[in-house]
């Protein structure tokens, strides 16, 4: 089955927040779990883009592409990118990975590779 | 409010240190104590980001407070990551604006180099969001990486001006030393000389190595006290004018112009407002260059240049020691080194020299006012200073 990412919507306003917020940033709505959980689109379009050479020791790669993608809702998201040559508004798509890998724990998030 | 101003300044070399952490931490208060001409003071605020971490020490405060002998003064611990230092020295300013205290010291120390460099990016890189960067890979370079390329792209800006802010900074850093960095390297060594893909390596593209400060350990003091105070000591007069804080989304992503930095924006207005100064009154800088797109971006965003002409202003030499507005005649972070808790009150003690004229070599000629800009996190939590010359 495929994963999903979520993204919480103010039950008060309709605010969309990614990542998490106790407090809408909209509307300022307080009280405790009124945020419905959404799951964040895949496909979008890559904003910015970096490869990276000096890894975090949990990443057995010899480089990383990351990049900051805005999915069709308008939400900005980071992510790894599978993509040799990754440009400015280039059209991508996402999918829930294993992200990052510490030794008791797994991570899972979006990685992008072109559309 | 009671004005505020600096009695005694006091630092460490930047470089790697084999001293325990405290000590790094408490000699460069001794030092701004003699400076000052006094012996005690009501309170210590140190400023680390990474003892607990890094250092496997807590409770800092208690052990730099018991090694000076400064018992029973109250002693804390401030932390804001990167921008710890500049934190630190604010919350200083409002223990003396406030009637709390008449005199305070303030120490910023990190020990950064007792592990490697990889884990050491490893520490800073905890500062960015849990779940929307860190789980990613995501660094401060890799972020400064992704902001640079928009730079470049939107406003022009080419390897070629970051390089010259590592050149501009690392010839000052000469002149300082304290500096971390020791080293006269050029546009061409860097960027066009056969060696420059091996001297000069891809960090996060398009940021290189030169790019990039170095990981360093170092402290650095300012004691503040009370008017009343400092005019007993017969020192030339520097007042803490303005201070200024701002913060903006933990995740980089969520801003609505990636390129701009908004916290630096919104702390710079407020620490010049409360100064009574304008940007065009300021005569010298410090920045934090601990990537060199952010000097040429904070001397927009502070209100220096215009956004999107700081690159031009560098490229006028505008910003050298001799230049109508030097920025970072320290060395700045990239030269002068970034040992993350210390570098905000290094700013302040390089800015004090400076206002005192007693910053030899690299001497401004004669400023009255200075600023300083600490950034932490990649520009979500950002802390100004800004310092006057009285009498
Ligand atoms: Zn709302």
């Amino acid at each position: 089955m495929a994963r999903d990412i979520y993204a919480y919507r103010c039950r008060k306003c309709g605010h969309l927040h990614y990542p998490y917020r106790m407090v809408c940033a909209n509307c300022g709505e307080n009280e405790h779990n009124e945020f419905d959980p959404e799951a964040l689109p895949k496909t979008g379009t890559l904003l910015a883009f970096t490869r990276l050479y000096a890894l975090p020791g949990d990443f057995d790669v010899p480089t990383l592409g990351l990049g900051i993608v805005e999915l069709e809702n308008g939400i900005r998201v980071t992510g790894q990118l599978d993509i040799d040559e990754p440009a400015a508004g280039m059209k991508v798509k996402g999918s829930v990975e294993v992200v990052r890998q510490e030794e008791y724990e797994k991570y899972y998030g979006m990685i992008f590779s072109q559309a | 409010m009671r004005d505020v101003y600096v009695i005694g300044v006091g630092i460490t070399s930047f470089t790697r240190l084999e001293f325990p952490l405290s000590e790094i931490a408490a000699y460069p208060v001794m030092m701004a104590l003699k400076d000052a001409g006094i012996k005690e003071v009501d309170h210590l605020y140190v400023a680390n980001m990474g003892s607990g971490r890094v250092n496997h020490q807590t409770g800092l405060a208690s052990a730099v407070v018991d090694t000076l002998s400064l018992t029973p003064a109250g002693a804390e611990v401030v932390e804001n990551g990167p921008a710890s230092g500049a934190s630190a020295v604010k919350t200083g300013f409002m223990a003396v604006a406030s009637g709390v205290h008449d005199v305070v010291a303030v120490t910023g120390v990190e020990r950064m180099r007792e592990v490697n460099s990889l884990e050491a990016t490893e520490f800073v890189a905890t500062l960015t969001h849990p779940l929307g960067e860190y789980i990613y890979g995501v660094t401060l370079p890799s972020l400064a990486g992704m902001f640079t390329r928009l730079y470049m792209e939107k406003y022009g800006v080419t390897s070629r001006h970051l390089a010259m802010v590592a050149v501009k900074n690392q010839d000052n850093a000469l002149l300082n030393e304290f500096a971390h960095i020791q080293q006269k390297i050029t546009v061409e060594g860097i960027l066009d000389s056969p060696e420059a893909m091996t001297n000069n390596p891809f960090v996060a593209d398009p940021l290189r190595f030169f790019d990039c400060c170095p990981v360093s350990d170092g402290g650095a003091s300012v004691i503040l006290a009370t008017r009343e105070v400092a005019e007993k000591l017969g020192k030339p007069l520097v007042k803490l004018a303005g201070v200024g804080q701002a913060t903006d989304t933990h995740c980089v992503s969520e801003r609505e112009e990636p390129t701009d930095l908004l916290a630096v924006r919104r702390a710079a207005a407020q620490s010049f407002e409360m100064a009574g100064v304008t940007p065009a009154d300021v005569d010298v800088a410090e920045l934090h260059d601990a990537f060199t797109i952010l000097e040429i971006v904070e001397s927009e965003e502070v209100g220096f240049f215009k956004k999107g002409e700081g690159h031009l202003a560098l490229e006028r030499g505008e910003t050298q020691i001799g230049g109508k507005l030097p920025i970072n005649p320290s060395g700045g972070l990239k030269g002068r080194g970034h040992p993350v808790g210390a570098t905000g009150v290094a700013q302040a003690y390089e800015i004090v020299l400076q206002l005192r004229g007693e910053a030899g070599k690299r001497q401004v000629d004669s400023p009255k006012v200075g600023f300083t800009c600490n950034f932490g996190g990649f520009g979500n939590n950002v802390v100004c200073l800004t310092f006057t010359r009285e009498n």
